[in-house]
């Protein structure tokens, strides 16, 4: 729903009811990352131009997710920027007010330590913000169709593009895989593992992705088409998802230096145990948005 | 193409071929992985691993000479709490000696440090080598 449609409706409790549950949004998916010790370390000693990197893919990744999630009837790409750049700063300004309020941020850091956790936290949090203002917000106020028009609603009858389901999966693998890519956990479960527990994570990942879509009667699960054997969807869905999720993890502990100086049979290690998550992540993304 | 109908989602039964593409595609990148992790899984028979330490560079610091060194790991199995000493002899007494710890080494990896003498190391004989390790 968005917040405003022109100059002329604007209406205040609306708008400001749309910024609440941003911030919202922000401390739901953000508060485990907010409160994990080494987030706050990257934001101090991460490298500035792998910080800079994520902090610019933020800004299409929230355009598109605007536009995919937020506001499915009078959506323009002008209305997504602008609230692409509102769930940004929403997002900035929620993690700047938690660091404080938690005594991360001290007034004797430097500017470098401080600007540095803000803004690797408002990664997530911006993210948090624009999912909370699609996922969180309520019928409530915008009641498009009380004049018993919803049976040919346009939005119960739409059709996502393939790319729209990858990039969505592309989200939630995102999500679970930030808040869990940064902890020294994820390098440590990577050596303790032998090359057979990580074939089985695979295997264990791709099941849970394909059951959570497919086979478990979630809201929102997925059914194939009269007639469709089920690898069907396997090959199309599955398969290039978890793809996603593992190239998606591959990027979270690059910008993490979790791969840095590793051979590349450990860095495939620390990418299949972080898919596991992220499949699950992308899986989930598929029913939710 | 996924159709949402009334809540439910329905994949289309006759998908446009880029979709088969990217399956096919991820198809074989996954178990490109798979074939990968697993032959590590067969020929990897190493027990323990296998330390060895190098000095990178040495530079003069406001504070001493900073020695840059890199422990390499070339067995599969990793190391934690790796332990290292660096030692400055002349004429083989020890002038100085220094130590740090590395929180991993990595199989098949590397991971590095710093040590900081007093005195500069040049012409003098500079050793740095892993002295102990704890499994992770």
């Amino acid at each position: 729903m968005s917040i405003a449609t022109s100059g002329r409706d604007f209406d205040t409790s609306k708008f400001f009811g749309g910024i609440a549950r941003g911030i919202a949004g922000a401390l739901l998916f953000a508060l485990p990352m907010l409160m994990t010790m080494e987030m706050w370390e990257l934001g101090v000693y991460m490298d500035r131009s792998r910080l800079l990197l994520l902090l610019l893919l933020n800004i299409p990744l929230l355009i598109v997710l605007s536009d995919r999630v937020g506001f499915e009837e009078t959506s323009t790409w002008r209305q997504a920027i602008r609230d692409a750049s509102i769930a940004y700063a929403l997002g900035i300004l929620s993690s700047a007010l938690i660091l404080v309020a938690i005594g991360v941020i001290k007034e004797d850091q430097s500017t470098h330590e401080i600007i540095g956790m803000i803004a690797l936290q408002a990664v997530p949090a911006s993210i948090g913000a624009m999912l909370g203002r699609s996922q969180l917000g309520g019928q409530s106020g915008d009641d498009h169709h009380g004049d018993g028009s919803a049976d040919d609603d346009p939005v119960h009858e739409r059709e996502t593009s393939y790319a729209g389901e990858l990039f969505l999966m592309a989200v939630g693998a995102l999500f679970l895989n930030l808040n869990v890519a940064p902890t020294e956990e994820m390098i440590l479960l990577s050596y303790k593992m032998t090359p057979w527990h990580a074939l089985v994570i695979i295997v264990g990942s791709l099941a849970a992705m394909h059951g959570f879509v497919y086979a478990l009667s979630f809201r929102g699960s997925h059914d194939l088409a009269e007639g469709t054997p089920s690898w069907h969807a396997f090959v199309r869905f599955t398969l290039p998802g978890y793809l996603i999720a593992g190239l998606i993890s591959a990027y979270c502990l690059w910008t993490f230096h979790r791969t840095d100086d590793m051979g590349s049979t450990q860095i495939l290690m620390i990418v299949v145990i972080l898919s596991f998550p992220g499949a699950i992540g992308a899986a989930a993304a598929r029913l939710i948005l | 193409m996924t159709k949402i109908s009334n809540g439910r989602n329905i994949e289309a039964s006759a998908p446009h071929w880029i979709e088969w593409v990217t399956g096919a595609i991820s198809a074989i990148i996954v178990l490109t992985v798979i074939v990968w992790i697993g032959k590590d899984g067969i020929l990897d028979r190493d027990r323990s691993p296998d330390l060895h330490g190098q000095v990178v560079q040495t530079e003069e610091r406001s504070d001493g000479f900073q020695v840059l060194f890199e422990i390499h790991n070339d067995s599969s199995v990793t190391a934690s709490q790796v332990k290292v000493r660096g030692e400055l002899r002349d004429q083989g007494s020890v002038l100085e000696s220094s130590e740090s710890v590395l929180d991993y080494v990595p199989g098949h990896s590397r991971a590095g440090g710093g040590l900081i003498f007093r005195q500069n190391p040049a012409g003098k004989e500079l050793t740095v080598r892993p002295t102990a390790f704890d499994e992770p």
